[in-house]
């Protein structure tokens, strides 16, 4: 069974936000909520890396454990996903969430926060695949559709791969051994814990 | 007689010394259950018609064809 995943390559993400741009035209994101954004470390300087981050849709996910009304489940392909009309806009997985991915509209006046707003790897949520519901909350159901994230079809350079976990890894692990360097930039070995993987930070 | 008092005590004080020492088990008693409404699962959108294989095999070739060394050499090899 296919297990949904993202990897940011940082060697070839340039930084040009393509991703971003993606995911709010995809899901007509509202102004203020960034599901996918890009970060970059050491910028303007020598060995200026960019990775662009979301949810990861995490195998033992924090926010799930920490949502007080339970709004939060995982699809049969791991993906991580909310129901929305349960949630109550607390915060709880904002301060979970290592990838600072849960995003809040602000509703209403003093800064009100709204329902919790994710990545939701273009798989929709809890309601009829395709419907207008859907598409509100959720944004558009790509996956029911057989295509992928739509970050990771746009993405120029193919820096960001998305798909089943062992499909992606074998195309990391590809360029990996092309170019010859890579492999301890993101510590894919920690991340997914793949079982014949060296330590993360170790080159075999 | 006075030493084995003055040990009980000792004992005594030393229990409820470490009494707080100990590793309180965090772990939840409780499993965590999703509350809210069933989702519909990929595959059953009309297009696949339930049919979970054809759905995969699509989404498998589609993550493949992020790999751009295959498309490539797959051209070269067409050439």
């Amino acid at each position: 069974m296919a297990r949904m995943k993202f990897i940011c390559d940082a060697e070839r993400c340039i930084e040009c936000n393509g991703c971003a741009t993606a995911c709010k035209n995809e899901h007509e994101v509202p102004w203020g909520v960034n599901r996918r954004r890009l970060i970059t470390v050491n910028d303007g300087k020598p060995g200026e890396r960019s990775i662009s981050v979301a949810c990861m849709h995490c195998s033992d996910a924090p926010c799930m454990a920490v949502c007080p009304v339970d709004c939060f489940y995982k699809t049969e392909e791991g993906v991580v996903l909310h129901d929305k009309d349960l949630c109550i806009g607390c915060g709880y997985c904002f301060y979970a969430c290592p990838f600072g991915a849960p995003q809040f509209p602000q509703a209403g006046a003093f800064g009100l926060r709204g329902k919790m707003d994710k990545c939701t790897f273009c798989a929709g949520g809890p309601e009829e695949n395709h419907s207008k519901a859907e598409f509100t909350k959720y944004g558009r159901n790509r996956i029911a559709e057989g295509k992928l994230p739509a970050c990771a079809e746009m993405c120029s350079t193919k820096a960001l791969l998305a798909g089943d976990g062992a499909v992606i890894e074998s195309i990391y692990k590809t360029r990996v051994q092309r170019r010859g360097k890579g492999d301890e930039i993101w510590g894919w070995a920690m991340a997914y814990k793949r079982a014949d993987a060296p330590a993360a930070g170790v080159k075999s | 007689m006075i030493i084995r008092k003055l040990g009980l005590i000792g004992v005594g004080c030393a229990v409820f010394a470490f009494a707080g020492c100990g590793e309180i088990d965090q772990k939840a008693k409780v499993e965590k259950v999703y509350a809210g409404k069933k989702d519909t699962r990929a595959f059953e959108d009309a297009r696949f018609g339930g049919d979970r294989r054809k759905w995969e095999t699509t989404l498998a070739e589609r993550s493949k064809a992020q790999n751009e060394y295959l498309r490539t050499e797959l051209r070269t090899e067409a050439k």
